[in-house]
């Protein structure tokens, strides 16, 4: 290798490492620039290849390639805005920087774009996975800024990592004052506008077998953590979206019908409990049965007690939310809440309304009929599977009469379509039910295949009742997860995840996931006053913060400056070296000073040159120190002697 | 400040300088080299007097030596010496080369081919010769005075860095003053002066004054300096490859030589001054190939860039 290649070499292996990072940020075109640029320079710095040559044709390149890749990159995201465009700009002009890069100081800014590029990434995830590699970057790159601003290629390898590791663990309480104390902005500022991602989770379309699709899916929905004991299993009904329109075939939510709700009466305590959602891409929040309020700005509780985010859900999002698990409304529905709840389109399904008008001239009443229907559905035998096969356009008759098999949402849909056609209130609530319980972080994962279908209908007296006619198809699962029931539904890897012991290890990092999650990542405003509020401070505010921030960086500064001096600081000049300065300063005013490499005896003749009447005591003073600092002992007595010899001078 | 007994290189001193006029400074560095048990190459135009100091040293010293003219043609058995079959006794015996004396001076080193300037470096660093599987030692002392012409490129193998640093000190005579050339033109040949001079010293005499280079003393405060100096060399941009450990260890060497002909009992850093260029300037490949006249500069730059100590 080149003597001088180290530097470059560094610079590059950091930049590449960073664009790395962004792997899933920039498109896959720019990381394959930038690799490709980050090889080249490696291979011209070890003299694999020659360095281009210089010239006027070369300037030219360049500004050709950079407006090239501004172009691909709007080309590519029609913006230059966001994190996305910026993140791939940035690695492909810090690709460009190292076509050209020769000097000290260029290597300096491609390991600055690194860091850019860090921090774009940091925006991008910041999941406990991540963490060991942004740090390993950090330090990869504090070591190369070492070995760079060491003049002449001067420091091992080791001694930068050693070095960086050194500054970074003197740099961390910093960073956790900052970290705990620096005054936070509420919200998300970094809340940069983000690609389109794939969407997972449920939908506001339910054509039959919708929610069989998730089965297979063992990815975490949400997590929750419960104030107190949780409640019961066979009572986790998380909502997510009211589906109150049919076709005959689909189940949708329209979202134009919405009517006054009767008033609603809570019964018994609230279940008060936080959820961490996992990114959708798409609006909803879930929240248990009858949820109080909306747990945050910018969510929309409509009349059906359905949750709606303005925005998509893009990022892991938690919520505080309370939950009543048994209300009650004695008033009446409206009459357009009871038409849009009781319509049909179409005439399809005749099997279906046969029956339901023949069970409805059976019972007395609507709660009746209901009991009634469910019984039917006991009687019939009807198959709990995740694999019914394909229905006909009649899905419910399909269901029901044909094939007698069928999944949450075919029972769900058979179930308020009975009730519709009875002219009994009644809908679809998609949502999740039960979940796994993380013992080892006290909190509900609930997993996709978690994913449920019921029904809520309206009984005069009661209001929306949730019945969940799986439960008398497979009671199983109101006490079970899917894949306890049916483990040929689970794909490979779930697997292997729930096998006994990596399923303990897997709770393990799933609750240091959560922790991560919840202490860290959502750390914030409220967060850093409850912290205040634990340090004692009875109603924290702002000054608090930037007290507390002020005191720990004055403190952070003192302990640093006193470590570095402690290390770095020459030690104080003796007796000796004293007496001698004190000398020299004396002889400054007869003759120009004694320069920093001039030695005592070259100093000491210069001195007898210019001043003839001064050589002897000027010699005897020189040749007293030579002998002091250059001989093999110095005793007191003498030192003594030399700072007589050199009082006298003054006289 | 003097030495408690008297000061033997006084009087070699200064038939050294009677022979070589007006070059008190080189003359110095030369002996301080030899004290120092270092090679010496000097670097120099021809005619200046280059094989004269050489000559000079060997008779002030007292020394046996011998003289190699380089050629592109010499062969490493032409330096070492050659086995040959003795045909009376039936056996091989070995005949000693030119190198087997106390000072050798290699005249124009640069003109030998690589291999037999190897030939000779090795000699010098580990001051024996092995021939077939026999070791022979080579006297004590042993000094290797070697010239070369550095503007004279054509046919010559320039000496790589590795065996540069063989040398201890690089220095050159250059042209006199005026005083002293029309000095030399009046008196002719300074070397005939020389069967006529008694040597100041003897072989046993210079051994006594290296080992007494040994006794300096070199404070911690002096190590320092040189330390710095050292590092100092490895920290520009401007030099390709910083001053070996090596090096730094020749440079205290010399600096004690230096100071002993000074009569000196310790070290200064002015010792170290003195000596610092023509140790450490044919051991820094400047960047760039930078080089010649402004080399004196560039040494003295480095200087400047370290403090003494105090």
């Amino acid at each position: 290798m080149i003597a001088a290649a180290r530097p470059h070499v560094a610079a590059t292996l950091v930049f590449a490492a960073s664009v790395l990072l962004v792997l899933f940020e920039a498109p896959l075109w720019c990381t394959a620039v930038a690799l490709g640029c980050a090889a080249w320079r490696i291979a011209v710095s070890v003299g694999w290849l020659n360095p281009p040559r210089a010239g006027s044709w070369r300037r030219l390149v360049f500004v050709t390639l950079t407006v090239a890749c501004v172009l691909a990159v709007l080309a590519n995201f029609r913006t230059l805005n966001g994190l996305s465009a910026g993140t791939a700009l940035l690695v492909l002009m810090g690709a460009l920087k190292l076509l050209e890069s020769r000097s000290r100081r260029d290597d300096g800014i491609v390991i600055g774009v690194a860091l850019f590029m860090l921090l774009a990434a940091v925006l991008g995830d910041q999941s406990l996975l991540r963490v060991p590699l942004y740090l390993l970057t950090v330090w990869g790159a504090c070591a190369a800024i070492a070995i760079i601003a060491h003049p002449g290629d001067a420091l091992p390898t080791r001694a930068a990592l050693r070095l960086s590791a050194r500054a970074l663990a003197m740099a961390a309480p910093l960073a956790a004052a900052c970290f705990l104390l620096f005054p936070r902005v509420s919200g998300q500022f970094w809340a940069l506008q983000r690609g389109q991602q794939a969407t997972t989770g449920l939908s506001d379309v339910m054509a039959p077998g919708a929610i069989g699709e998730l089965a297979s899916e063992y990815d975490p929905a949400f997590r929750v953590r419960f104030e107190g004991s949780p409640p019961p299993r066979e009572t986790l009904y998380f909502r997510g979206v009211v589906l109150n329109s049919f076709d005959g075939f689909t189940w949708r939510r329209a979202r134009s019908h919405t009517w006054n709700p009767p008033p609603l009466e809570m019964l018994g305590a609230p279940v008060r409990y936080r959820v961490t959602l996992e990114p959708s891409y798409r609006p909803w929040l879930f929240a248990l049965d009858t949820v109080a309020r909306s747990p945050r700005r910018n969510v929309f509780l409509a009349h059906d007690r359905q949750l709606t985010a303005m925005d998509d859900i893009d990022t892991v999002t938690s919520y505080d939310a309370e939950s009543y698990l048994r209300t009650r409304s004695t008033g009446k529905l409206s009459v357009a809440g009871h038409r849009y709840e009781t319509r049909i389109e179409g005439e399809g399904n005749p099997r279906t309304r046969a029956l339901a008008l023949s069970l409805r001239a059976q019972s007395g009443s609507d709660a009746e009929y209901a009991q009634r229907v469910l019984q039917w559905f006991q009687e019939q035998r009807l198959e709990y599977t995740l694999d019914p096969g394909p229905t006909s356009v009649d899905s419910v008759d399909s269901t029901l009469f044909d094939s007698k098999r069928g999944f949450c949402a075919h029972f769900a849909s058979a179930y308020a379509t009975l009730m519709r056609m009875a002219d009994v209130p009644a809908h679809v609530v998609t949502g999740y039910l039960g979940g796994e319980w993380n013992p080892a972080g006290g909190y509900l994962i609930v997993r996709q295949s978690d994913a449920h279908a019921w029904t809520e209908v309206w009984l005069d007296g009661h209001g929306w009742t949730r019945i969940d006619p799986t439960s008398v198809v497979e009671p199983e699962r109101l006490q079970r997860g899917l894949y306890d029931l049916m483990p040929q539904s689970m794909g490979a890897t779930a697997q292997v995840l729930r096998s006994a012991w990596i399923s303990r290890i897997a709770h393990v990092w799933d609750s240091a996931n959560q922790w991560w999650q919840e202490r860290v990542v959502e750390f914030n405003a409220r967060a850093q006053l409850s912290f205040l509020r634990n340090l004692g401070i009875d109603s924290p505010g702002w000054q608090h913060l930037g007290w507390g921030f002020a005191i720990a960086l004055l403190t952070w500064i003192g302990w640093v400056s006193l470590t570095l001096r402690r290390s770095v600081a020459r030690q104080r000049p003796d007796r000796i070296a004293r007496a001698w300065l004190a000398a020299t300063r004396k002889l400054a005013r007869v003759a120009p000073a004694r320069a920093a490499d001039e030695g005592p005896i070259a100093f000491a003749r210069r001195i007898g040159a210019a001043r003839p009447d001064l050589a002897p005591a000027v010699s005897d003073v020189a040749e007293r120190y030579v002998r002091l600092r250059f001989g093999p002992s110095s005793s007191a007595p003498e030192v003594l002697e030399l700072e007589r010899a050199v009082r006298r001078l003054a006289a | 400040m003097t030495a408690s007994t008297p000061n033997p290189t006084i009087g070699a001193l200064a038939d050294l300088d009677r022979v070589i006029l007006g070059k008190p400074q080189a003359v110095r560095l030369a002996l301080a080299c030899l004290i120092a048990r270092g090679h010496l190459l000097i670097e120099d135009v021809p005619g200046v007097g280059k094989t004269t100091l050489a000559h000079a040293l060997a008779h002030v010293l007292g020394l046996a030596w011998q003289r190699v003219q380089f050629t592109s043609d010499l062969l490493p058995a032409d330096i070492i010496g050659v086995s040959v079959f003795d045909a009376s006794r039936g056996e091989f015996s070995f005949r000693k080369g030119p190198i087997f004396t106390q000072l050798l001076l290699a005249d124009e080193v640069n003109r030998a081919s690589p291999k037999t300037q190897s030939a000779l470096l090795e000699a010098m660093e580990e001051r024996q010769v092995s021939v077939d599987v026999t070791t022979y030692r080579l006297p004590d002392p042993f000094f290797v005075v070697a010239t070369q012409n550095p503007f004279e490129q054509l046919g010559t193998f320039r000496l790589p860095e590795s065996q540069l640093d063989r040398f201890l000190m690089r220095i050159s005579l250059g042209y006199p003053d005026a005083q002293h050339e029309r000095a030399l033109l009046a008196e002719g040949d300074r070397r005939d002066l020389l069967p006529v001079m008694k040597p100041a010293l003897s072989p046993e005499g210079v051994r006594d004054l290296q080992a007494a280079a040994q006794r300096v003393h070199v404070a911690p405060a002096l190590l320092e300096y040189v330390q710095a100096l050292v590092a100092s060399t490895r920290q520009r941009t401007d030099v390709l490859l910083g001053l070996s450990p090596r090096a730094g260890q020749g440079l205290v060497r010399a600096a004690r030589a230096w100071a002993l002909l000074a009569g000196r009992d310790l070290v200064l850093p002015e010792d170290v001054q003195a000596v610092f260029g023509p140790v450490a300037s044919h051991r820094l490949e400047r960047t760039g190939g930078a080089g010649g006249a402004d080399h004196a500069a560039f040494v003295s730059g480095i200087l400047r860039g370290v403090p003494v100590p105090v």
